[in-house]
């Protein structure tokens, strides 16, 4: 079907419609089960991935078994581990699907190819990459500038969809703080909200 | 008063379909000699020559779709549209009838055939032009003018030739009802087999013109066929025409704007950064809501 990632060229990379079938030819779609893993540690990253439906979590687990989650992505986000796919190092990562999910897989040369058939795609992957680095740069700000609660407001606005879809614990270790501190933040936001 | 003479005759190129709703010959900017700086003020120019859509309950169209920096000006030849758009704007376009759509800083549209229309399915027959916005206008606040073809300015030509309708710019004496951010004329010359009319345009002024109907011989020499895209030389400034049979031509010529041009799909900016801005805004909802 390929159907949301055709709507995504289309919509947002304004790819045009001569070159839309050409694109979505070069490109693979698989359905992974929720638990299913994207990516294990160890493992070189043979592609990104386009979520279509679904949501997969990047994540790491250091030697005291503690998971540390870096990204989420639900539909029409991009997940990989750059330094493993672009650079060909082992992964330090996992990306595992916690809903059943449905992906584009993607690697480097489509990126070449459709940024020389496309202008558009062209433009669009600089946007989408400066937009990543951004969102890294800010990552890194709040985590080593801002308070949890601040770091919580900022993650529900960045992914309002979220927060009844995932464990409270991965929201939590994606904000590197305990569950029990992010439950206090909860009830905090709430009574102010209700007084 | 000297002959404009024409450049080249464009032929129509193979359709592609714009949504399901449109099916369209692109001539500006894809077609040999018909890019954006050449053709300056007008920046794209689709052209759904006659085509039967059969009845269909579901109005075939095009989705909600962004714009920014310049305007879209559809001209109904045959067939209806309807249309809404983000700030709340909506309308039928009908046989005839023009809508002008300044996009300026930025809308969500949508463009269908209209119900009935789509119902009874027809004969269907547009011309979509985006006339590009100057700098200082590109941001400025988005509006419509619809000009409907019972108040469109006309002007009777001599010897029973037919009449020429001015959507915007002048003819003779007459002024089209449309305003424009920049100096351009747009044209409907509906003449009667034989019928001759003489246009006169700035030097400057990139013109040309498109044959909707029937056929029509340029400066007495020149034969263009329906379907075909004419466009005149910057070396003169008078031009004539005579219709070979009953003949409908779209007449366009304006003021070179003569500013960088930036684009990505339905953005034409000045510079890469107000791209990236005006990816980032449509990303993050700045340019409002609409349902599809």
């Amino acid at each position: 079907m390929k159907q949301p990632f055709f709507n995504y060229l289309k919509d947002k990379a304004m790819v045009k419609a001569e070159h839309l079938p050409v694109l979505i030819a070069l490109v693979q779609e698989k359905e992974f089960k929720k638990g299913a893993l994207l990516l294990s540690e160890g493992q070189v990253c043979q592609h990104a991935f386009f979520i279509e439906k679904g949501l997969t979590r990047l994540y790491s687990i250091d030697e005291e078994n503690r998971e540390h989650v870096v990204q989420f992505a639900p539909e029409n986000g991009f997940i990989s581990d750059r330094e493993s796919l672009y650079f060909g190092k082992p992964s330090v990562f996992f990306i595992e699907a916690l809903e059943d999910t449905s992906a584009i897989l993607f690697n480097q040369d489509f990126i070449k190819t459709a940024s020389e058939i496309s202008p558009e795609f062209r433009n669009y992957n600089e946007y989408l990459l400066q937009n990543h680095i951004r969102q890294l740069q800010n990552r890194i700000h709040l985590l080593i500038g801002a308070d949890a609660k601040k770091r919580y407001l900022n993650f529900i606005q960045l992914y309002p969809s979220l927060t009844l879809r995932v464990p409270q614990w991965m929201i939590a270790s994606y904000l590197g703080i305990t569950p029990e501190s992010l439950s206090r933040i909860r009830k905090e936001l709430v009574t102010r909200k209700s007084k | 008063m000297i002959t404009r003479n024409v450049e080249v005759i464009v032929p129509p190129k193979e359709p592609h379909y714009v949504g399901d709703g449109f099916r369209v010959h692109n001539f500006i900017p894809s077609a040999y000699r018909l890019d954006m700086k050449r053709m300056d003020p007008f920046i794209m120019m689709d052209y759904n020559s006659k085509f039967y859509f059969p009845p269909s309950e579901t109005p075939r169209g095009v989705g909600v779709h962004p714009h920014r920096g310049f305007e879209t000006v559809t001209i109904a030849y045959k067939g209806k549209v309807a249309h809404h758009d983000s700030s709340g704007g909506g309308g039928i376009i009908a046989e005839g009838d023009v809508q002008w759509m300044t996009a300026a800083s930025g809308v969500l549209h949508k463009e269908y055939h209209e119900e009935n229309f789509s119902k009874q399915g027809g004969d269907f027959q547009m011309v979509q032009l985006w006339v590009n916005l100057p700098a200082t206008y590109k941001m400025s606040k988005p509006k419509y003018q619809g000009i409907s073809h019972e108040n469109m300015e006309k002007v009777a030509l001599p010897d029973n030739s037919g009449i020429v309708e001015v959507i915007a710019g002048s003819y003779q004496n007459a002024k089209g009802s449309a305003t424009t951010f920049s100096p351009l004329h747009l044209l409907n010359a509906r003449l009667n087999k034989s019928g001759k009319a003489n246009f006169d345009f700035p030097k400057s002024y990139n013109t040309a013109l498109l044959v909707i109907e029937g056929s029509i011989k340029i400066n007495g020499t020149e034969q263009v066929p329906t379907d075909h895209f004419a466009l005149f030389e910057n070396n003169g400034t008078a031009f004539n025409i005579e219709a070979l049979e009953n003949a409908v031509v779209l007449i366009l010529s304006g003021e070179p704007l003569n500013e960088p041009i930036a684009t990505h799909g339905p953005f034409v900016m000045n510079t890469k950064q107000e791209i990236i801005q005006a990816i980032d805004d449509f990303n993050n909802g700045k340019f409002g809501t609409l349902n599809d």
